[in-house]
């Protein structure tokens, strides 16, 4: 039986347990007035706020019933926002600004950070870094997150063979540790509230060694542990579904836990890998299928950490998740699916503690849901699923750019996306007045129900199939993944998916020209020389380090300390090039 | 060059009929975005066209070698992630300087290409690029009206500045592909000595990972002789009337090297693993420069024997330990046949089992055939080392 069987098991035996309470609610005197009493103590405590226009609400909206066996479904299968199953979130407080934070009574006035985090990289560092302060300067709280260009995504080096046109293309170029230090600068990576978070998968132990390597020459030896943020680091949806995996699967587990263990030990504010659904969905797949390949991923992760020999309720809460929220009316209640059965599974399959159970998330609006064709509809299509996505509760959000079909976002179209999210949580009364809002509609919990029975339908599947490895080995997920990708295709070729200005109430005429942000040839060719000259610096060195990291590839120790220190002397292209032909390379999967 | 030259007219009268149209798909390097050509290769497959699919993450140099090896009438490309201006016009120059420039170039990447990129790009030699929105019908539509009728540039003048004797080579082997052995096979073997004395043959059922075998066994080829040449000959299915998706290449990666020629062959309706064209293309191969010649079946069934007597030097069988039981593997032909069986997927449970009863089984023919446990999938296993051996021995 694998993880995933225990998993549904331990989910319908929480469903008969709902069950039970609610009948020994409506059964049992006693019982009937706990709930009661909880419940009016529970309602007590949560605070008032006041509108512009004078009316005091609710911080936390909750049901409206005083019967038993209802109180005892929301409070025992539901959970309120902070406790198990975690259904309403995965915290007690969210969005709050600082304003209206010291409105609320009896709450500490710790800063509580924004959850907009914008994804951001072009060009090369220096580019990038001048495009994160812009997206910054007006946050209290620093969030950055990377997008590396094609090149470093799969570990190649700005001078590979035929790379040149993709140089700081659809992110930043980085070749080198100097680099990294460029690309960060002047920002507190010791900050208590400051976090980046590094989207990059195949190469990811060496791109994070190379960002803790440039934290330690500025800020010294001791910087490691205090680092925060997130590497991306999930390799198997990258074999399911989005292809930036370049060393064989098994070495590539090998590198991901050799970091998780490194982190785990010595970063513990790092989160060394977000477990993302985001790029399954991008590849086509369904609402349901991204959740339920995304939560399967992760449980198969806990399985190999715990292999080797790491404590779940260590490396648990630092495990973060990705989804995409697109316009499928799945996605009203997706997010809520996803923390119950996670916190299920952590809970009552791998015993974590609470902390561990958690489903942290941040949600990206869908790319696949933008088209060029009158690309101004997309502030439309992202502002509905940026209010998706917060009717579920995701702890940090990007939007996406209006003019992402075509072009790596221009300015104007990014501070645009970044206003959508200001103008829902900060003028828009709902979350900031009333944390869940919108939550617990009939609709949403008929939604819930619909797509958690599915989701767990797919993980028999994947049971029956002998797992996450052997299925993803069989390409099950891919075909999956494919097929859905199909479909949804031909129901846009035959209109039965509208989408608006392309198959309905399309313009006639020519679509007016667009403005796209490209990396001009000099500054490719300034990469190049950079490049050139950090190679020649550090030749003698290079080859030695190569050699030592070799050693431990080969003696099956640990090889991320050893990536920290290689790094001070080789490029990302002469790594992944030693490392290939230690490991060898990925063969794809088609 | 030793590549035997044909009469080209001389073979189009024996031809009588033309062979289907090949089109190369791939997608650029740095960029994993398979989706759309996924589906676009379906289409034209059901079209009729064959379809040598190379994959996403390429680069310049693996598509265009690929291109000239596949004897491809178009390469179409699928670019998602930046930089196909420049990638499209390195393709293009590539073709050129290999003397292969009647192949066409088309493609297409959703939003990511502007209209002012395409008309830059078609400036530089891209018959056609696809925006989003484009139905899949409107494409497969352009690829029959342009590349259907051979190349307008006629394929003799074309020659003229042939510096690649690949080029060459594969132009010969897609005439040879189309007629009948009977007629050409006495006129190769006729005109020129044979070079290559070790051709081996790799067949088995579909999934036995057969591919993945033969690209380990590249990669050890390419480390043991630095300046060895290796030919592919690889059989994939597809029916006589419609079209067939060509995809070994896109699972290879060692296999994408200068010193690797690789050839796929759709079997065309033709039962048993291989075309009628192979024995001919076997012919050429073992006359032109290589120092070895793998040829691989289509997946093939109990009672198939793909590799005639003569047609190659060694004949290796490759299966996973999940054949069906004992009792099936007294209904498999190939395991008399075979000089070499190798079970693959080796770490798999049965993988014991398995090598037990086919030693039983072999040990009955007396014959002395070698078996082998294999995990093609492992880097630098043991058991595809001790293949390695066999197949050079």
């Amino acid at each position: 039986m694998t993880v995933l069987a225990r998993v549904c098991d331990a989910a319908c035996a929480f469903e008969r347990e709902v069950e039970a309470q609610v009948r020994k609610a409506r059964s049992d005197a006693t019982a009937a007035a706990a709930w009661r009493r909880r419940w009016g103590q529970i309602r007590e405590r949560v605070p008032l706020v006041e509108t512009p226009t004078g009316l005091k609400l609710p911080r936390l909206a909750l049901p409206q019933t005083d019967e038993p066996g209802e109180i005892a479904r929301f409070l025992f299968g539901e959970g309120l926002p902070g406790e198990f199953p975690f259904v309403n979130g995965a915290y007690r407080e969210m969005y709050l600004t600082p304003a209206a934070q010291s409105a609320i009574a009896n709450r500490p006035s710790a800063i509580s950070e924004e959850p907009t985090r914008l994804f951001a990289g072009l060009g090369l560092a220096e580019d990038t870094n001048a495009r994160f302060h812009y997206l910054t300067r007006h946050q209290k709280t620093i969030r950055l997150s990377t997008a590396f260009d094609g090149p470093t995504l799969y570990g190649l080096d700005s001078d590979a063979d035929g790379v040149f046109g993709k140089i700081g293309e659809g992110g930043v170029a980085i070749d080198t540790v100097e680099d990294m230090e460029r690309l960060y600068a002047n920002f507190p990576h010791d900050d208590e509230h400051f976090s980046l978070s590094m989207t990059i998968n195949g190469p990811a132990p060496i791109i994070l060694a190379m960002y803790v390597a440039a934290a330690k020459r500025r800020l010294g030896p001791r910087a490691t542990a205090k680092l925060r943020g997130t590497v991306q680091a999930d390799i198997l949806k990258e074999v399911q579904a989005q292809n930036e995996i370049i060393f064989p699967l098994d070495a590539s587990l090998r590198f991901l836990t050799d970091m998780v263990e490194f982190t785990t030990k010595q970063m513990p504010r790092w989160y060394p890998i977000s477990i993302s659904g985001y790029h399954i969905a991008e590849a086509g797949a369904t609402p349901v299928q991204q959740a339920a390949f995304t939560l399967s991923n992760g449980f198969t992760y806990v399985e190999l950490f715990r292999a080797r020999g790491l404590d779940v309720n260590r490396f648990g809460p630092r495990l973060s998740f990705f989804l995409d929220c697109a316009l499928d009316i799945e996605y009203l209640a997706l997010a809520r699916v996803c923390r119950k059965l996670w916190a299920i599974g952590m809970r009552d399959v791998f015993g974590a503690d609470e902390r561990a159970q958690l489903f942290k998330l941040h949600t990206q609006t869908s790319g696949r849901s933008l088209i060029a064709h009158e690309f101004k509809n997309n502030l439309t299509r992202t502002a509905v699923e940026l209010l998706l996505a917060y009717a579920n509760a995701t702890n940090s959000c990007h939007s996406n750019s209006a003019d992402e079909p075509f072009t790596t976002p221009a300015e104007e179209y990014v501070r645009l996306a970044a206003h959508a999210q200001a103008i829902l949580l900060e003028e828009s009364g709902l979350f900031k007045l009333m944390m869940n809002a919108l939550a617990g509609s009939p609709g949403m919990k008929i939604v819930e129900r619909a797509v958690e029975a599915a989701v767990l339908d797919e993980f028999r599947e994947l049971d029956q199939l002998g797992g996450v490895l052997a299925a993803t080995e069989l390409r099950y997920q891919r075909s999956q993944i494919q097929s859905a990708a199909h479909r949804y295709e031909q129901q846009i070729n035959g209109g039965t998916r509208p989408v608006i200005g392309l198959n309905r109430y399309r313009a006639t005429g020519d679509s007016p020209e667009v403005k796209v942000v490209r990396t001009p040839r000099a500054k490719k060719q300034l990469q190049l020389d950079r490049l050139e000259k950090f190679k020649r610096r550090h030749r003698a060195d290079c080859g030695r380090a190569l050699d030592q990291l070799a050693v431990v590839v080969e003696r099956g120790e640990n090889v991320f300390a050893e990536l920290i220190k290689a790094v001070e002397h080789c490029s990302l292209g002469q790594i992944t090039g030693r490392l290939h032909e230690l490991v060898g390379r990925y063969r794809p999967l088609i | 060059m030793n590549t035997p030259t044909l009469k080209r007219s001389a073979m189009r009268n024996t031809a009588g009929r033309r062979s289907p149209v090949r089109i190369l798909t791939a997608v650029p390097i740095c960029d994993g975005h398979d989706s759309a050509i996924v589906t676009i290769n379906l289409e034209l497959v059901r079209a009729g066209f064959e379809v040598i699919y190379l994959g996403y993450h390429r680069s310049v140099r693996d598509i265009v070698r690929a291109a000239i090896h596949e004897d491809a009438r178009a390469i179409g490309l699928s670019s998602y992630n930046g930089g196909h201006v420049e990638f499209f016009s390195e393709v293009l120059n590539g073709l050129h300087r290999a003397g292969a420039k009647n192949i066409g170039v088309f493609g297409g990447g959703g939003g990511t290409i502007t209209p002012a990129d395409a008309k830059l790009m078609k400036l530089r030699g891209v018959d056609e690029i696809f925006f989003a929105g484009t139905p899949l019908v409107g494409i497969v539509d352009f690829v029959k009206q342009r590349y259907a009728a051979p190349p307008r540039v006629p394929l003799n003048k074309a020659q003229a500045h042939i510096e690649s004797t690949d080029l060459a080579l594969a132009q010969e082997l897609t005439l040879t592909g189309t007629v009948s052995n009977r007629r050409l096979v006495p006129a190769i073997v006729n005109r020129q000595p044979q070079i290559v004395n070790q051709t081996i043959g790799f067949t088995g059922p579909g999934g036995a990972g057969k591919t993945t075998l033969i690209d380990e066994l590249v990669l050890r080829f390419l480390r043991a002789r630095p300046r060895g040449r290796l030919a592919i000959l690889s059989h994939d299915p597809g029916g006589a009337a419609h079209g067939a998706l060509l995809g070994d290449r896109a699972t290879m990666v060692y296999a994408q090297d200068d010193r690797v020629f690789m050839r796929s062959l759709a079997t065309r309706g033709r039962s048993g693993g291989l075309s009628t064209g192979t024995r001919g293309c076997l012919e050429l191969l073992r006359r032109a420069r290589f120092d070895l010649v793998l040829v691989e079946s289509a997946g093939i069934g109990q009672e198939d024997a793909p590799f005639a007597r003569g047609l190659v030097d060694k004949q290796i069988y490759v299966t996973s330990p999940e054949y069906g039981g004992q009792l099936q593997l007294q209904k498999i032909v190939m395991l008399d046949a075979a000089d070499v069986v190798v079970v693959n997927k080796a770490d798999r449970p049965g993988a014991k089992t398995a090598l037990a009863e086919i030693s039983q089984r072999l040990a009955m023919n007396g014959r002395g055939q070698k078996l082998l446990a294999t995990v093609a999938r492992r880097h630098g296993d043991t058991g595809v080392n001790e293949l390695f051996q066999e197949v050079l021995r």
